[in-house]
């Protein structure tokens, strides 16, 4: 049992697990739900590197997400490459718009930091919306995904399982990106900055690198999350791929998961995905119903047309009950109760 | 030049709204430095309240501003004593989500009460124009316009002559320095907010008549609102004042001469000058 | 740290049960006997809520009535309905459920254009029938989608009928167009673009618009400007009012307001009547045209809903009562559906519809489509003349 000890140890066994899984569940709307979770670990994992550790809170990271998604659909539609050739290039756009916004943004500390943050994401919207030639504007872009062949590999994007094993590819290599990131230079630097930024530049941290590093890798992660997004949905459209509410989004999962750690992402993944489609698919109001609430009743009736659209309400309860009672996030919950049944334990 | 003084009429008129719930949200930044990310959902119910009263009870929107400000003052009122203060002294960013939050509660409770449809508020008077000379100006547009002018002015003299907007005033200035004199910085932040709130709310009602009404709403206000505060400086009164005037010209003259679809690309170009060249804005001190 | 991973474990062990005993519950019932269930299980997208909720209701609305109907001719459809909220996004997580989950034999919807062409594909990847009612961008039947189906006619019909309609009416040389930045409404104004080149109209002006910010006094005035004899209008139901007002507002008065279906012809427009009297618009029905029972099928949903019934209602109407009686055919077989609905066809109160392969279409019904004008609050045909039941007051006379 020693060996189960070890984080390693138990980390391996769940994506074990989870590699597993589409062999034991065979519905597609419960791969859906996965697919959904590891998408937004993924980008909660990938805005923690520059909003976590760095403490740079970009209510923008939206514009990423938008560039990896829209270069690589308009790569397939135009030149027929494929998205996972065509995201390596929204990666590296992302990149370089990053430099460009942290040379202009991260002169700018706080309040007016996230501001610009918003503004630039905002004029990417904008742009997407007026530049038809190259992003058909408000309509979108839908485009239907070429199977992938290597050798003798031949994947059709058709059912959910490719898209699961992709996804789980990739939340865990943003996990892995976060974990080596925290360990690293870089990680403490980042910290060092969010910590005091003025301390961290008389110790001789060079602020505008670090942050500007952060940003990148940041940016370029969330690139790659966008690519796989449309990817999986064969749409993207301004709304829906630059829009604030992804911004913002991303900002929720880690808020909510904790904030600044390696699992709290992931943690905030799987609370607000199960949340909103157990709200979505009303199993919430199912179990209300199990557990006595009239069904007929006006609150029954009530209940059952309205909880379904009740996600979004239920997002904005956890972000106010979390900055309010829990910093730290769920994550810093749990730790908070572990330590002290921890200490209730040692002084008994 | 006919199109060029329309244009410039009605963006002016329109600004007077932005200005409207701009000085709300500088106002509110200036006692408490919290950027109000639901400023644009207070907007939003007080579109919702004016539709209320008017489909209920046949109130006309511009009297409805009567009840719509004091419900909103004590909604923000509330808003700030039980939330908002006990975050005062946390990370802005921690503010700035409990805000984002708070929006995501409102417009959503909202939503569900009453779904998300599209409501359109018709009155009499939602489509009548008069003219001056040959410019055409929307009756019910350039009343609010009125009364937001009547509102601005009355709020410079409330900040300026009574000892509460003194205690606002010195607040914003320093909020320290404001304790030590002796003035009770909680309930200043408390009326701040109620009175950030009902500007918020005095703007939705009047321009529930020629707006559309859905629960979504309020996140264009939110952002057209820190352009305008930004522009101004923030904390400043008149700036935002200026600000929104200024927004809402660009915007009209953009829509005018370019094209309606980069209209926002030019307020928000705007925003990014200035947050760049001249964080501290027109009027504001730098505080950055 | 360890516990935290364990925590994590429980947690999406938990979601897989959750999942698991979701996908179960529906699975049971069509999986027993997936070919001869009693029922046969048809899903509907439709914008319930949101901006297009007003025109959705119509469509939903009509559907209801063919489920009522399907029933009495002994066919039992089930409808598992979606809402898209007027989203493409929402509409497609809503088709995936529909095929994935809940296993429909077919589907009906969605509303509008964008998520209806958003869907077509999926519909094809799944080789699911999608049958939509009045969605209108041409291309969701122009890329060869075999499993797709269109009762409606397209965007290009909207723009030329109403733009001949008022050449007919008297000498129009001028055209501007305003239009939604969506699907839809960049759909049309192409059309009327090309067919404007066609009849020797020159357009003054081509203005686009985002959705929600109604504020269209400086595109409103710049038109004003260029004074036009025509303004054809392509918009959802909040923007076609706000339009109108500020239109009004402006003083604008060219010969005619053309409107491109959707908003124009909805309850909600027709009673603003300080704005939408004398406004033309293109539909793809009205209640007393002399398609086989339409007239009887309007008095049946005036009495039910005390409302005016809009195109949007009968073309919601006759596809599921098209997909009813076709899917009653095919025995829960999506592909046996999908062959009666190519091989069939059906008289009714949107005339005779036929799916057919022409001019590039696929499963296109050839679908005539009409004009009608709001006098006194009420809609009334105007042409083509063999539908025409009043004439058309031309030229606009001036706002009241």
């Amino acid at each position: 049992m020693r060996l189960f000890r070890s984080r390693q140890a138990w980390l391996g066994l769940l994506l074990i697990a989870c590699a597993l899984l589409p062999a034991l569940i065979k519905s597609p709307y419960a791969l859906h739900l996965f697919i959904l979770v590891f998408l937004t670990v993924m980008l909660g994992e990938s805005w923690n590197i520059i909003g976590g550790f760095g403490g740079q809170y970009s209510v923008g990271h939206a514009a990423y997400f938008g560039i990896g998604a829209y270069t690589s659909m308009i790569l397939l539609r135009d030149h027929q490459i494929p998205p996972w050739f065509g995201v390596w290039a929204g990666m590296a756009i992302a990149v370089a718009v990053a430099l460009v916004i942290g040379a202009i943004c991260f002169r700018l500390r706080g309040p007016y930091f996230v501001l610009a943050s918003i503004a630039v994401a905002e004029i990417m919207r904008n742009g997407a919306l007026n530049w038809k030639g190259l992003t058909n504007g408000a309509e979108g872009i839908l485009a239907e995904v070429p199977p992938f062949v290597l050798g003798p590999l031949h994947i059709d994007f058709v059912g959910k399982v490719p898209y699961f094993y992709l996804g789980l590819i990739l939340a865990v290599m943003s996990i892995v990106a976060n974990a080596l990131v925290r360990v690293s230079k870089l990680g403490y630097y980042l910290q060092a900055v969010r910590e005091d930024q003025d301390a961290a530049h008389s110790l001789g941290i060079p602020i505008a690198l670090t942050k500007n590093t952060g940003l990148a890798i940041s940016a370029a992660l969330t690139a790659l999350g966008g690519g796989f997004y449309a990817l999986y949905t064969g749409f993207i459209d301004p709304a829906g791929v630059l829009g604030i509410d992804v911004s913002i989004q991303l900002v929720l999962v880690c808020i909510i998961g904790g904030i600044g750690t390696v699992a709290g992402p992931i943690l905030g993944a799987v609370v607000l995905v199960v949340l909103s489609e157990a709200l979505r698919s009303n199993l919430l109001a199912s179990a209300l119903f199990a557990v006595g609430v009239p069904q007929g009743s006006a609150i029954g009736q009530f209940l059952k047309t309205n909880l379904a659209q009740a996600h979004v309400l239920v997002y904005g309860i956890l972000v106010v009950v979390t900055v309010l009672f829990m910093p730290d996030g769920f994550l810093g919950f749990f730790r908070a109760i572990v330590s002290r049944r921890k200490r209730a334990e040692a002084n008994s | 030049m006919l199109v060029l003084i329309q244009a410039l009429v009605s963006g002016l008129l329109i600004g007077g709204i932005y200005a409207l719930i701009g000085i709300g949200l500088t106002l509110i930044f200036g006692v408490m430095r919290v950027i109000n990310f639901a400023q644009g959902e207070l907007v939003m119910l007080g579109m919702y309240l004016a539709w209320f009263f008017f489909t209920r009870f046949g109130l006309d929107p511009f009297v409805s501003v009567v009840l719509c400000m004091p419900l909103l003052f004590l909604f923000g009122a509330l808003l700030q004593r039980t939330l908002i203060d006990r975050v005062l002294d946390a990370l802005p960013q921690n503010q700035i989500l409990l805000t984002i939050g708070l929006g995501l509660v409102i417009s959503n409770t909202v939503m569900l009460l009453f779904t998300s449809d599209y409501r359109i508020l018709s009155t009499t008077y939602s489509s009548s124009s008069f003219h001056l000379a040959t410019v055409s100006l929307s009756t019910p547009l350039a009343v609010s316009f009125l009364v937001t002018a009547g509102l601005t002015a009355l709020l410079y003299w409330f900040l300026l002559k009574t000892e509460t907007g003194a205690a606002i005033r010195a607040t914003s200035q320093d909020r320290d320095a404001a304790q030590l004199m002796g003035i009770d910085v909680r309930s200043t932040s408390r009326i701040a907010f109620g009175i950030g709130s009902a500007l918020a709310g005095a703007a939705g009602a009047l321009i529930a008549p020629t707006y559309y009404i859905y629960p979504q709403v309020g996140g264009v206000f939110t952002l057209k609102a820190f352009v305008v505060v930004v522009l101004g400086g923030m904390g400043s009164v008149v700036g935002a004042t200026l600000g929104g005037l200024i927004i809402g010209t660009a915007e009209s003259l953009a829509g005018a001469y370019l094209s309606s679809g980069v209209k926002d690309l030019v307020v928000y170009g705007l925003f990014l000058l200035v947050l760049l060249f001249k964080p501290a804005g027109l009027l504001g001190k730098s505080r950055v | 740290m360890a516990r935290n991973v364990l925590s994590l474990l429980c947690v999406s062990l938990l979601t897989l049960a959750a999942c698991k005993q979701e996908s179960g519950g529906a699975a049971t019932p069509s999986g027993a006997a997936p070919a001869k269930s009693a029922t046969i299980k048809i899903g509907v997208i439709n914008s319930v809520t949101g901006p297009e909720a007003p025109i959705g209701e119509s469509m939903g609305n009509g559907i209801n009535l063919a489920e009522e109907d399907l029933a009495k001719a002994g066919i039992k459809v089930e409808l598992i309905r979606e809402d898209d909220t007027g989203k493409p996004q929402i509409a497609l997580s809503g088709m995936e459920k529909l095929v994935t989950r809940d296993e429909v034999i077919g589907v009906v919807g969605p509303y509008t254009s964008s998520s209806s062409n958003a869907v077509a594909s999926r519909a094809q990847r799944y080789k699911v029938p999608l049958l939509v009612p009045v969605a209108s961008k041409e291309d969701i039947t122009k890329q060869g989608l075999t499993y797709v189906f269109r009762l409606n006619a397209t965007s290009e019909a909207y723009s030329q009928v109403v733009i001949d309609e008022a050449l007919e009416q008297g000498e129009n040389k001028t055209l501007a167009i305003v239009y939604e930045n969506t699907d839809f409404g960049t759909s049309a104004a192409k059309a009327a673009r090309d067919y404007a080149g066609k009849k020797g109209l020159k357009i003054v002006a081509d203005e686009a618009y985002s959705k929600g910010s109604p504020d269209y006094r400086s595109t409103l005035s710049k038109i004003k400007g260029t004074n036009p004899d025509l303004i054809f209008m392509v918009s959802y139901v909040a923007d076609a009012i706000l339009l109108m007002r500020q239109a009004r507002e402006l003083g604008l008065k060219p010969h005619a307001f053309l409107g491109g279906g959707a908003g124009f012809t909805t309850n909600q427009f027709a009673g603003e009547k300080d704005i939408s009297e004398n406004v033309l618009s293109s539909t793809q029905w009205t209640d007393d045209v002399s398609w086989p029972g339409a007239k009887e099928w309007a008095a049946r949903y005036r009495e039910r809903y005390k409302k005016e019934p809009t195109y949007h209602a009968a073309c919601g109407y006759e596809s599921m009562r098209i997909m009813g009686l076709a899917a009653a055919k095919a025995g829960g077989d999506r592909d046996k559906l999908q062959a009666a609905l190519k091989s069939g066809s059906w008289s009714g109160i949107m005339g005779e519809v036929k799916f057919a392969d022409y001019d590039g279409f696929t499963n296109q019904n050839k679908h005539q489509m009409l004009v009608l004008q709001i006098q006194g609050g009420k809609y009334i045909t105007v042409y083509p003349k063999q539908f025409a039941v009043g004439k058309a007051v031309y030229p606009f006379p001036g706002w009241k």
